[in-house]
């Protein structure tokens, strides 16, 4: 077979690539990127839910919460061995950042990071007891549901890979909240706490999905990282949390 | 982290005109980090006119050869490809990363799975390892591949291929479609593009009993193969791809000046700051980071993902100039009050002052 093409053109038609020789700088840059914020926010995500662990209110619970800080730091653990073959220190990587540091509650960051590492903002906000922790885990839940059916397409194979494998366990990790979250509302003075953390993670959660005008978005959809823009994604995770809510007595 | 280990060349063998099968012995206490997964790959490297040239090629043995084997074909202008064709020989080392690639489906011996498999060329190379394992592996497997080639001659592993098809009776099906010579069937003449796809599956193979599909070979025979077995009902999940080695710049390029400058201006002294301490030492301007020669020169520098993306190793130049070839962690105005990101940085003044303190 003589015929070929350039990696750009073969990209832009949606092609697939298999390994870190394959990979353009460029590509290769906006790669790692995109593999660094998801393992700092697994792991940042990981190690704030872990603080909350001796809150939860019964044995169940106290297993499902354990259960997701041990699934999100495996799922932080598979992406960094991706980020390994493109020459990333894995062992440094992973215990260099305070993964469990915060910043205040009412810290006014946007979507704009902060700090030497690169989890989404809404990893910076600290988590005030069980029923914020439950509330917090069902609106982002769902938000790294709509983020990982995204990524399942990518176009670096063994990464897209990796996000198919454990979108059912993320998912299962955002159900496990929900059902949390039945038994909080069951009472009128949980589902009021519940309301107040739904309003402070609501804004927060949806800053998490990046500007709008986000000039990025274009170079990732031509490497065939990005399908929908940031605007599609939050707007689908508004409706998905507007059908979704009202079950709980929630708005 | 992954690393190079020496591997001794144990055989050379010509398969085609323009492609030789190595196969290749890890050192003592190595074998452990040399079991390989079928359709995995190594990545060499070797430095051709003092720049190092890294290249990914697919392991052609099944795990049950008890030997590793590479296949390289020579592609044009290609400085390592055509350095194992013509100069490498039984008793030279390479230097190789463990293998890696995740172009394979797990075993299930007691499984009786049908494998669609297509190849371009030397991307012949890891289908003729997975199926050389699936086969021996699961018993009740079989295996359908396609290959795609120029003529005849080109062929690689044509003896190796028939030697299975009778070793498997009935559970290897291969169909050889070859683009300027002319067949008894018209289908099997020309190149794999949609209508050849379409007509394959239509008349060759049921695409509907196909559990996975393994596709290796040049970009626009993937994208269209890809997209056929999309529209017959695969999903995702179940088309496995590798893209080979054509889609890796092929020549070795030195930068620019780099052969034109004497050996003292092509140093630079650096002075590093770290922890309050400062040392200075000389340092290529090319070919290391300043974070590389830091670590080479024992400092503890910082560092986390060596790819332009964490910051964790930025530090301040305080004197000099030096070029960042990747930032994806810096802001501007960082940039601007002179932070570079050690590990993408190279000096371009003949002495660089830096500070991580700051």
């Amino acid at each position: 077979m003589s015929e070929t093409m350039t990696i750009d053109d073969y990209l832009a038609q949606g092609g697939v690539l298999t390994n870190p020789s394959n990979a353009p700088p460029r590509y290769r840059g906006e790669l790692l990127r995109l593999m660094a914020t998801f393992v700092d926010s697994e792991l940042a995500g990981s190690a704030g839910f872990a603080e909350v662990i001796n809150d939860a209110p019964s044995l169940k619970a106290r297993i499902a919460a354990s259960r997701i800080v041990l699934e999100k730091t495996d799922h932080a653990e598979r992406v960094l061995d991706l980020m390994g073959t493109f020459g990333a220190d894995t062992a440094r990587y992973a215990v260099h950042h305070p993964w469990a540091a915060r910043l205040a509650r009412d810290a006014e960051i946007g979507a704009a990071r902060h700090g030497a590492d690169r989890r989404l903002s809404v990893f910076h906000y600290p988590l005030q007891g069980w029923i914020d922790a439950v509330v917090m885990n069902v609106l982002m839940g769902r938000a790294v549901g709509i983020q990982l059916q995204e990524f399942s397409r990518l176009s670096y194979a063994p990464l897209a890979e990796v996000f198919r494998e454990i979108a059912p366990r993320e998912a299962r990790h955002a159900e496990l909240g929900e059902e949390g979250l039945a038994r909080i509302v069951a009472t009128e003075g949980g589902r009021e706490a519940a309301q107040r953390s739904v309003d402070f993670w609501r804004p927060r959660v949806a800053a998490s999905f990046g500007r709008e005008d986000s000039p990025r978005f274009d170079t990732l959809r031509r490497f065939g990282l990005r399908r929908r823009t940031n605007h599609e994604q939050v707007t689908a995770w508004m409706a998905e949390m507007a059908a979704r809510l009202p079950a709980f007595g929630l708005a | 982290m992954a690393r190079f280990y020496p591997l001794d060349v144990a055989d050379v063998r010509r398969e085609t005109r323009d492609a030789v099968v190595l196969t290749l012995k890890p050192r003592d206490g190595d074998a452990e980090v040399f079991a390989f997964t079928q359709g995995q790959y190594l990545t060499f490297r070797r430095a051709f006119d003092g720049v190092e040239l890294r290249r990914s090629y697919s392991i052609c043995a099944g795990r049950d050869e008890g030997a590793l084997r590479v296949g390289i074909k020579r592609v044009e202008g290609g400085a390592f490809s055509t350095w194992a064709n013509q100069e490498l020989k039984p008793g030279d080392v390479l230097e190789a990363m463990p293998p890696m690639g995740a172009f394979h489906t797990p075993i299930e011996p007691e499984a009786a799975k049908h494998y669609l498999g297509f190849a371009g060329g030397s991307g012949i190379t890891p289908l003729l390892s997975i199926l050389k394992t699936v086969l021996a592996r699961e018993p009740r497997s079989r295996f359908t591949l396609v290959y795609a080639n120029r003529q005849i001659a080109s062929i690689m592993f044509r003896e190796e291929l028939d030697d299975l098809k009778n070793t498997y009776l009935g559970r290897l099906a291969i169909v050889h479609v070859l683009e300027s010579e002319t067949q008894d069937i018209d289908l099997f003449t020309g190149r794999i593009d949609a209508a050849k796809c379409a007509a394959l599956f239509r008349l060759w193979v049921d695409v509907a009993s196909v559990d996975t599909a393994f596709i290796c070979g040049p970009e626009p025979m993937m994208l269209s193969i890809a997209a056929s077995l999309r529209e017959h009902g695969l999903s995702e999940a179940q088309i496995k791809f590798e893209l080979f080695a054509s889609g890796q710049p092929g020549r070795a390029t030195a930068r620019a000046a780099s052969s034109s400058v004497s050996a003292s201006d092509a140093q630079c002294a650096v002075t590093v700051t770290l922890d309050g301490a400062t040392r200075t030492f000389r340092m290529p301007k090319q070919g290391e980071s300043l974070l590389d020669a830091a670590l080479a020169n024992s400092m503890d520098a910082p560092y986390a993902c060596k790819a332009g993306v964490c910051s964790t190793c930025r530090a301040k130049v305080l004197e000099g100039e030096a070029e960042m070839i990747t930032n994806h962690a810096l802001e501007d105005y960082e940039v601007r009050q002179g932070y570079v990101l050690t590990c993408q940085c190279y000096p371009t003044t003949d002495t660089l002052v830096v500070s991580y303190d700051q």
